[in-house]
């Protein structure tokens, strides 16, 4: 069963179509990446997964169920903000994804924690920007949830963070789940994703995977994105 | 869930409430001597931090007020409509259990405030005898208790029960009018507090008017009057008939409020 | 290990390249236990999928061997090794040759040249 499933899925703000007639699979055992320029639906299309907002039209189904509350214990979330209550400390963040959550793994977030020495009682707010990012994907991934959603997440990090968050992504592959990264920052990505989604203006333009369309076009996503999407 | 998610509101609020809760108490013991020989008038100074004292155990008081009314606003603004809205709104729990988590821990807040207040203003009035007054107080109050009817017992305990139910669906209900304006505001695209205080007006201002309008047209069709001419109630059961129908009043606001709060959180969460 | 990517091939192919390049420079020893698919993954920062389906082909070629639980190993046979060494210089050569050809030197030229840059890394060699 997908992990994954949109048929038709439509959802205006006001007049505008964020997304028009969406349709699209996700496998478990797939990391996909959700490509387009900003304001092309990518955003809009997390929130309908993750139920924070509801279609206008169509379907869209996590594992077979509607999004809702079922749903929120099968699917982690990262969002493009910091989320996390900055007053809480690490371990009170721990305490929170612990009771929330059955699938988190309490000792695997410790020692990703404690790798980036980050301590039990030191609270979000003292934590620098890329440090927070870290600690966020670190609860995140942490989950054994059957589908991870990532809202941009290596945009506006330094390359060494970056690099951290794609290996922390790659380390917690598991052929039962999929991991969806919603991003603009393609070349960085490229290589740790299977297939590519182009969603534009709403619509999804193409889906491939990334080693499909580099033997079929003999260029990189990347490349291949910039000519689609060329202002 | 609801209990995890009282648990952890708790958390949230608990640390700024005690260290207030904290300050009266010092502000209190601090008055309190005070009162023992600060004001007397013989050393300027001491009269001034005695006044200094009095005055922040004053202000200790309305801060906490101020503070348990501003948190109930702030949880739900920031933990449920602002960037944390993104986390709590993904978990594994319901819209309606978001809502009475955030208002039983704000009610009993409200609440434990008042306590803290009086309590605190036990500890200003405390003198030397003032245990054993306390004690014999206590004595004669269960004294005059135990000679109670047993009717006149039991219908107190209903009346104490019933109060009870009626304050805490009053602060239930006072917080949901906020959270509703709130909910409604913010699925403005722009401007959202601004829509938050013109829903907030507005909420007032249409129960107001059919609050108005049931009370005219009940007293055109003279409606109390056959429903209540061939009822004599005792004092008793008029009492409890009063605070029934007061209960009932508040729920119905409340349920309005409530009904506002779960459509624009269910239907139009507009989380940026 | 040093991982390199191009942007124009596909990324499996790449690994495989990598990987064989591994195994002749002795990053990888013959009969040695290669680490986990993930592991190798998350080092060469790919898909875990896309070094699965590299480490498969590479199995087919029979530069590497899997025992059921025990993991993927490096083939001890050094014929094979040894003439993955060969096809991996034989390209290296062959491109090599393309573009001294595009420059248009002929091939006693090129010999030249290569004896005139072997003499003189011999000589960095004997003063080092």
């Amino acid at each position: 069963m997908p992990v994954l499933e949109c048929k038709g899925l439509t959802k205006r703000f006001g007049r505008t179509a964020a997304l028009d007639e969406v349709s699209l699979t996700v496998e478990p055992g797939r990391i996909v990446g959700l490509l387009g320029p900003n304001g092309s639906g990518k955003t809009t299309l997390i929130k309908l997964a993750n139920g924070l907002l509801t279609p206008d039209g169509g379907y869209i189904a996590v594992c077979g169920t509607a999004p809702g509350r079922e749903s929120h214990s099968l699917v982690s979330y990262l969002p493009e903000r910091t989320a996390i209550p900055t007053w809480m400390t690490a371990r009170q963040l721990l305490d929170f994804y612990g009771d929330f959550y059955q699938d988190f793994r309490r000792e695997a977030a410790e020692e990703m924690l404690d790798h980036l020495g980050i301590q039990p009682r030191q609270a979000v707010k003292q934590m620098s920007k890329g440090t927070r990012e870290k600690v966020q994907l670190i609860m995140v991934m942490s989950r054994a949830a059957k589908l991870y959603l990532l809202d941009e997440p290596i945009g506006g990090v330094d390359p060494a963070t970056r690099d951290y968050i794609l290996s922390t992504i790659i380390g917690n592959y598991n052929p039962d789940a999929a991991v969806v990264i919603s991003t603009h920052l393609i070349a960085d990505v490229e290589k740790v994703l299977d297939e590519v989604i182009f969603i534009s203006q709403g619509r999804v333009a193409l889906q491939s995977t990334v080693d499909g369309i580099r033997e079929e076009k003999g260029m990189s996503v990347d490349a291949l994105f910039r000519e689609v999407f060329k202002c | 869930m609801l209990r995890k998610l009282l648990k952890h509101e708790f958390r949230a609020t608990g640390r700024i409430m005690l260290p207030m809760y904290l300050i009266l108490l010092v502000t209190a013991v601090g008055s309190n001597l005070a009162g023992r020989g600060m004001l007397d008038g013989r050393y300027h100074i001491l009269n001034i931090l005695g006044v200094l004292i009095v005055t922040a155990f004053g202000i200790a008081i309305c801060g906490a007020l101020l503070m348990s009314f501003v948190l109930m606003i702030q949880r739900f603004y920031k933990n449920l409509l602002q960037d944390e809205g993104y986390l709590m709104f993904t978990l594994p729990a319901s819209v309606h259990q978001h809502i009475w988590s955030k208002l039983i821990v704000s009610s009993v807040w409200f609440i434990v405030t008042v306590l803290a207040i009086i309590a605190a203003s036990l500890v200003v009035a405390y003198q030397g005898g003032f245990l054993r007054e306390l004690l014999d107080f206590l004595r004669y109050f269960l004294e005059g208790l135990r000679k109670l009817e047993v009717s006149e017992a039991f219908n107190g305990t209903i009346y104490l029960a019933e109060f009870a139910v009626l304050m805490f669906l009053s602060l239930v209900a006072f917080s949901l009018q906020f959270y509703a304006a709130l909910a409604a505001g913010h699925s403005q695209a722009n401007h959202k507090l601004l829509w938050s205080v013109v829903w907030f007006f507005g909420i007032q201002f249409a129960l107001q008017f059919a609050g108005s309008l049931l009370i005219i047209g009940s007293n055109e069709l003279d409606v109390f009057n056959r429903l209540f001419s061939h009822w004599d109630p005792s004092p008793t059961v008029a009492i409890h008939v009063g605070l029934l129908m007061a209960i009932g009043c508040v729920i119905i606001y409340g349920a309005i409020f409530y009904a506002i709060t779960t459509f624009f959180l269910k239907k139009h969460l507009n989380l940026e | 290990m040093q991982w390199q990517f191009s942007n124009d091939a596909p990324i499996y192919t790449q690994l495989i390249q990598q990987v064989k390049v591994g195994i002749v420079t002795g990053a990888f020893p013959p009969g040695e236990r290669l680490p986990s698919v993930r592991d190798m993954a998350t080092e060469a920062g790919v898909n875990p999928n896309t070094m699965q389906r590299a480490l498969a082909e590479l199995e087919r070629d029979g530069l590497v061997y899997s025992q059921r639980t025990a993991g993927r190993f490096v083939t001890e046979d050094n014929t094979m090794i040894n003439t993955a060494k060969r096809s991996l210089a034989e390209r290296h050569v062959k491109t090599f040759l393309e573009a001294m050809l595009r420059l248009g030197f002929r091939k006693d030229e090129i010999i030249d040249l290569i004896s005139k840059e072997l003499g003189e890394e011999e000589a960095d060699h004997a003063s080092a």
